[in-house]
């Protein structure tokens, strides 16, 4: 097995009265078990100058065929690009559901269920290129 | 405004033959900004029934199509836990045993057949949750008495 860690630290000094500061760090193991994931696709980057649906990890095919439901996995996705006027941003979706709003410089780290019609897909909110960094880490 | 960061380490000595180290740090800022923070947070932990079904973070007017980042943790210690998460009835995937996630969080208030509330079905047993929303503003119920 391996031992793969994340680690989040949030922090503000001014959102409150007090600091707020959260740090947690988990340890990517297989499904109900101490045993660490062993497989990952990898840091990839993927390129897009459309404003159209893009996807990013299609389940059930290539190097994502062994994420399903009932399996432990977790995707790192980064948006590289910058802010532009603080209206430039990729959506990131689970095909047709929207998760939320990648801005310039923004990352996310979520478990994935993957499975049938989970794939995970990307929209630019303009045509200029875009470019997303990403990996799976998975059983 | 605030200045609120996100930074993200992930390492492995020994997943790959040589070492893995990755780290990213971003600012939390509001739509449509290039520098200007959000100032609004909610933070929480609970106690959530096994096999409840809950919204977690629920839809609000204000929250929609803005800059919302979400951090979820399960704070259950026997590996077997897990929690279900979800928008619109879509699994984004299961948070295990100590397990956090961290993301945006487009609410989209198109319909009641859009709810994008985030969800949470605790599995296994009752589940202890820490959960935080970094916002731009929420609409509070008004006051019925």
């Amino acid at each position: 097995m391996a031992t793969t860690t994340a680690t989040l630290t949030l922090s503000s000094a001014d959102i409150a009265d007090n600091n707020i500061s959260i740090s947690n760090t988990m340890t990517f193991y297989t499904a109900g078990t101490n045993t660490g994931i062993t497989e990952t696709t990898g840091l990839a980057r993927k390129k897009t100058v459309t404003g159209t649906n893009t996807t990013l990890l299609a389940t059930g095919s290539g190097i994502a065929a062994d994420v399903t439901a009932d399996r432990s996995a977790k995707v790192y996705i980064k948006n590289i690009n910058d802010r532009g006027d603080g209206r430039k941003f990729v959506t990131i979706l689970l095909q047709t559901v929207e998760i939320g709003r990648l801005y310039g410089g923004d990352w996310m780290l979520i478990p994935w269920s993957g499975g049938s019609s989970n794939d995970i897909e990307f929209t630019a909110s303009d045509t200029t290129e875009t470019t997303l960094e990403y990996t799976c880490f998975y059983e | 405004m605030a200045t609120t960061t996100a930074t993200i380490t992930l390492s492995s000595a020994d997943l790959l033959s040589d070492n893995l180290s990755l780290s990213s740090t971003m600012n939390l800022y509001k739509d449509g900004t290039t520098a200007t923070g959000l100032e609004q947070l909610n933070y929480h932990r609970a106690i959530l029934a096994e096999d409840g079904d809950f919204d977690l973070i629920a839809e609000s007017a204000l929250l929609s199509d803005k800059a919302n980042y979400v951090y979820i943790c399960n704070k259950n210690t026997d590996v077997s836990h897990y929690c279900i998460i979800s928008i619109n009835s879509k699994v984004i995937g299961r948070l295990y045993a100590g397990d956090w996630l961290f993301m945006p969080w487009d609410c989209d208030e198109t319909g009641a057949t859009a709810d994008s509330s985030v969800e949470i079905i605790p599995k296994e047993a009752d589940a202890t949750v820490e959960y935080a929303l970094f916002h731009s503003g929420e609409t509070l119920p008004t006051s019925s008495d």
